[in-house]
């Protein structure tokens, strides 16, 4: 089967320096390559500073690579012009870490779950808002919180309506960069729940970035770890969690999950 | 000395800039001085041309700016229509009037502000503080025109003031004491409107960085190791929160030709402003670039003289610019 | 809270002080051209409630004035008739805002003229040509300030947006207006543009060249806007899905930038009024017949005018309380945004 994204070679240079023609660059992504299969959960599991960010952003369309190719159904995403990117971005979305920051404060929670709708110009005032309200109900925000102010909600609310939104064109693929970490752990585990719930129902694909191990176990499929902007083992989830081989997998895996588990069992949150 | 360098550099391309953009704005403008000379009948036409070709009117913008910019490379600033004379000369005798009347009033604003932020500072909150306060706020309020028309009206209706000019007539009979006098007897009223002008601002400003810097730890140590409070206020107090003022002063000396041009006026004080208005008004091109060039270079001598002080004043500049 | 409050109190001030301006026709007892050559130069009437015999009047009254005999320009009052002033008269006709015509006056006085605060050469009742000339300075003002705004904003958002090349020319530009001094480009402008036009033309012109002064300080302050919000989240999410740069200016952008053009505003508004009145003193500015307060001091250039006929100043204290108003209205603006900065007189002495 074809994976629906297959990232190859990615580079990603930053200009570090403070004048303009500076020599100095920060290199945030050294030859990436990675793929994902169709509605399944690929994990990419890193510390801070690794460089998964950056790589959510050029998976996404908003960053421009310095050079590689990312191949999603088919087609290299990163070689297209900005108009042509512009078409494609609604099938891959990005839910944030922090939504306090991802959703404008000051609208309601129905006006953001629209505003994705709005972008696409081709439908009424009552169809958009018809459209919110079932993807509130998707993710399970009461509808009475529809007209309340995103900062007025909680911190699961919140991060709920920026999954609703990320629903609102119908992606094939939804990149979450962090998008439990900034949560209380209950809360954690409803909404990984919910995002399992949402693959199944609509057929959705996950880049589930995050640096907890024990995150990914719950909801991965495939796992592929990043150290300093590449990717130093990857493979399916089982056999990382049972039998992790590279250092920096080893760390991670002795820091996000306690000693005395075993991998593989009794992980269920 | 690098950044130094550079700040210089920077100078020097402000001042090109705005010659350009004036000299383009004035050229391309409608009407010039010679349009005046044209309506009037009693000159043949064939007399404004020959003016035209002499002043070089009819040669296209870039050689006229390229012209131009040699003659200032070396001292000259081109020649006045209306004067019939070389520009730079009349400029300097302006401007040295102007500077008169700057000079006095800038040293004298700084010197009243000084000790009223200081004390305004110290007191912050209580009484001398909100005198302090209430007065700038209302001068504030109170914009220069107004200021300096009131101040006018003041002086014609007490006769203690002169109402213009920069001396009296038959003052070249005068002793020189009584010279002296006369000119002090004259600048007076537009020193006043000019300093009440500037004062709160520069009070508020003072205010406020001393503020700050009374919050520090070292200065509550220094009260604990026993200093006594006037020392302590303007001698450390002061220095900490010199940056922002030291900025400020620069602003102060770039702004010695160009800040006074209202009160000129309306005081009649012979002075730069005055003139260039005049020569705004009778389109005399090369007076008019002339006087905004040379108000631009103080503004800029003001920044580059802030800029050093500031590097000579405080290390941690120093420090950062040599790291560069 | 209590600086909405502040600022609600400043915003009312502020509301019925134009509101007074805007409604000049009520409040102003006469037209503003209308002429009485037998009264030139009257200096401001005192209105009295008891009179010279020593009875007190209900309703407030004057005493006519008349030339004293053999003088041409001393008044004395003519106790011997007494001309009450009457609330809510009708008068000279005007048209509120405009177009709806009206009759009804504050004040006036049947039978003779009232001059609260003196005549003019002419005869002209100095208050009603303050407030009307108030309404000319004022929208000067108001007209100015909006072209800045609209400049600085538009400048600023292309230049913080689309950075780059674009970005280090706009700020290159910016930086040379900033340095300019202000009132040389101000007076440079309008001299270098016609000067012998009509009356709204000058106008127009006199708000145009303001307007073109001052956009380089709000560009600065808009364009540092637009670089955070830029980067924010929530924008990253609508490019994210497919939005264009017209709609993130619009919808996530611009309402940032609200705070900051509100209190710039307020800053620059009673700036732009002062500049109005520096050109129309000067002659560069609007011209007669039409009254603005500028003008209106302009007679002051006159040495008789300036010792004999001192209420012909009192124009240029009419913009003290809107100055008063604006100025606090911007700190409380400040304040509320959080940063306490300090009234600068900013922009009037060139900066």
């Amino acid at each position: 089967m074809q994976p629906l994204l297959r990232v190859e070679n990615l580079v990603k240079h930053y200009a570090a320096g403070r004048s303009a023609g500076s020599r100095d660059k920060l290199v945030a992504l050294d030859g990436v390559s990675l793929s994902i299969a169709p509605q399944s959960t690929l994990a990419l599991i890193g510390e801070s500073g690794s460089g998964k960010s950056t790589l959510a952003l050029c998976i996404a369309c908003l960053e421009h690579p310095t050079s590689g190719s990312i191949w999603f159904e088919g087609i290299d995403v990163a070689a297209l012009h900005e108009n042509q990117q512009r078409k494609i971005r609604p099938q891959i979305q990005l839910v944030f870490q922090d939504p306090a920051r991802s959703l404008n404060p000051r609208w309601t929670a129905l006006e953001v779950a629209s505003e994705p709708l709005i972008v696409r110009k081709d439908t009424s005032n009552q169809e958009r808002e018809n459209k919110a309200l079932e993807l509130l109900d998707c993710v399970a925000i009461p509808r009475r919180l529809a007209s309340q102010r995103a900062d007025e909600l909680s911190g699961g609310q919140k991060q709920r309506l920026a999954i609703a939104r990320a629903l609102a064109l119908e992606p094939k693929l939804i990149v979450l960069d962090e998008a439990l970490s900034a949560l209380d752990c209950s809360v954690q585990a409803q909404i990984s729940n919910l995002l399992l719930e949402l693959q199944s129902s609509f057929g959705l694909t996950y880049l589930f970035i995050t640096h907890d191990f024990a995150m990914a176990a719950h909801v991965a499929d495939q796992i592929a770890v990043m150290d300093r902007g590449r990717i130093v083992e990857s493979g399916p989830a089982e056999n990382i969690l049972r039998s992790p081989s590279h250092e920096v997998t080893r760390s991670l895996f002795a820091a996000t999950l306690p000693i005395t588990e075993t991998p593989g069992v009794g992980l269920e949150l | 000395m690098r950044y130094l360098l550079r700040r210089s550099l920077h100078a020097v391309f402000l001042l090109l800039g705005v010659s350009l953009l004036t000299f383009l704005f004035s050229a391309l403008a409608p009407g010039n001085y010679f349009d005046e000379m044209r309506l009037n009948p009693q000159i043949s036409p064939e007399t404004v041309a020959a003016l035209r070709a002499q002043y070089q009117l009819d040669r296209p913008l870039p050689v006229r700016y390229a012209h131009w910019l040699n003659a200032v490379a070396h001292g000259q600033m081109g020649f006045s229509f209306a004067y019939n004379s070389p520009v730079a000369p009349l400029l300097w005798a302006r401007a040295r009037n102007t500077l008169l009347l700057t000079v006095t009033a800038t040293l004298l604003a700084w010197l009243l502000a000084l000790p009223l932020g200081v004390w305004s500072a110290a007191g912050f909150g209580r009484a001398p503080d909100r005198v302090v306060s209430w007065t700038t706020a209302t001068l504030l309020v109170i914009p220069d025109l107004v200021l300096a028309l009131g101040l006018l009206i003041i002086a014609v209706r007490t006769g203690w003031f002169p109402t213009g000019g920069l001396t009296s007539v038959g003052f070249d009979e005068l002793s020189p004491l009584s010279k002296l006098r006369d000119l002090a007897w004259h600048m007076t009223l537009p020193v006043i409107a000019l300093v009440l002008a500037a004062l709160p601002t520069l009070v508020r400003h003072v205010r406020a960085s001393v503020a700050e810097v009374l919050e520090a730890p070292f200065l509550r140590a220094a009260l604990g190791h026993g200093l006594p409070h006037s020392k302590l206020l303007y001698v450390y107090a002061l220095r900490a929160a010199a940056n922002p003022l030291i900025s400020l002063f620069g602003f102060s000396v770039g702004t010695l030709l160009s800040g006074s041009l209202l009160v000129e006026v309306v005081m009649s004080w012979p002075g730069l402003g005055p003139f260039l208005l005049e020569a705004i008004l009778a389109r005399d091109l090369y007076v008019v670039i002339g006087g905004v060039l040379l108000s631009m270079i103080f503004l800029v001598a003001g920044n580059l003289f802030s800029d050093v002080l500031l590097y000579w004043a405080d290390p941690r500049i120093r420090t950062a610019a040599s790291a560069k | 809270m209590k600086q909405r409050r502040k600022l609600m109190i400043w915003l009312v001030i502020l509301a019925v002080l134009h509101g007074i301006i805007a409604a000049a026709g009520f409040f102003a007892p006469y037209d503003p051209v209308e002429q009485d050559r037998e009264r030139p130069y009257l200096p401001p009437m005192h209105i009295h409630i008891v009179d010279a015999h020593g009875h007190f009047h209900l309703r407030p009254f004057f005493y006519p004035l008349r030339l004293r005999e053999g003088s041409f320009d001393q008044y004395e009052e003519d106790t011997a008739t007494t001309v009450p002033l009457r609330f809510f008269e009708r008068g000279a006709a005007y048209r509120v805002l405009g177009f709806v015509p009206s009759r009804l006056h504050f004040f006036g006085a049947p039978g003779d003229r009232v001059y609260l605060l003196g005549s003019d050469a002419y005869g002209r009742d100095e208050l009603s040509r303050i407030l009307y000339g108030g309404q000319i300075s004022l929208l000067a003002g108001l007209l100015g300030a909006g072209v800045t705004l609209f400049l600085g904003a538009l400048i600023g958002m292309a230049a913080g947006y689309y950075g780059g090349w674009r970005d280090e020319l706009l700020m290159r530009i910016a930086e040379l207006f900033l340095a300019l001094p202000w009132l040389y480009l101000l007076f440079a402008l309008r001299a270098f543009l016609p000067l012998a036009v009509s009356p709204l033309e000058a106008f127009l012109l006199v708000v145009v060249v303001i307007g073109m002064v001052g956009w380089a300080r709000p560009a600065r302050l808009v364009r540092g806007v637009v670089l955070s919000v830029k980067e924010r989240d929530f924008v990253r999410a609508a490019r994210g899905f497919g939005a264009s740069d017209f709609y993130l200016l619009r919808r996530h952008i611009l309402p940032e930038t609200a705070s900051v053009l509100l209190t710039q505003a307020a800053i620059l508004v009673p700036q732009f009024v002062l500049a109005e009145m520096t050109l129309s003193f000067l002659g560069l500015g609007v011209p007669e017949p039409m009254s603005s307060w500028g003008n209106l001091l302009a007679t002051l250039q006159q040495y008789n005018v300036l010792v004999s006929y001192w209420w012909m100043y009192l124009p240029a204290l009419a913009i003290v309380p809107f100055f008063l108003g604006y100025l606090s209205l911007a700190s409380a603006l400040q304040e509320r945004a959080g940063a306490y900065k300090i009234e600068e007189k900013g922009n009037w002495n060139p900066s």
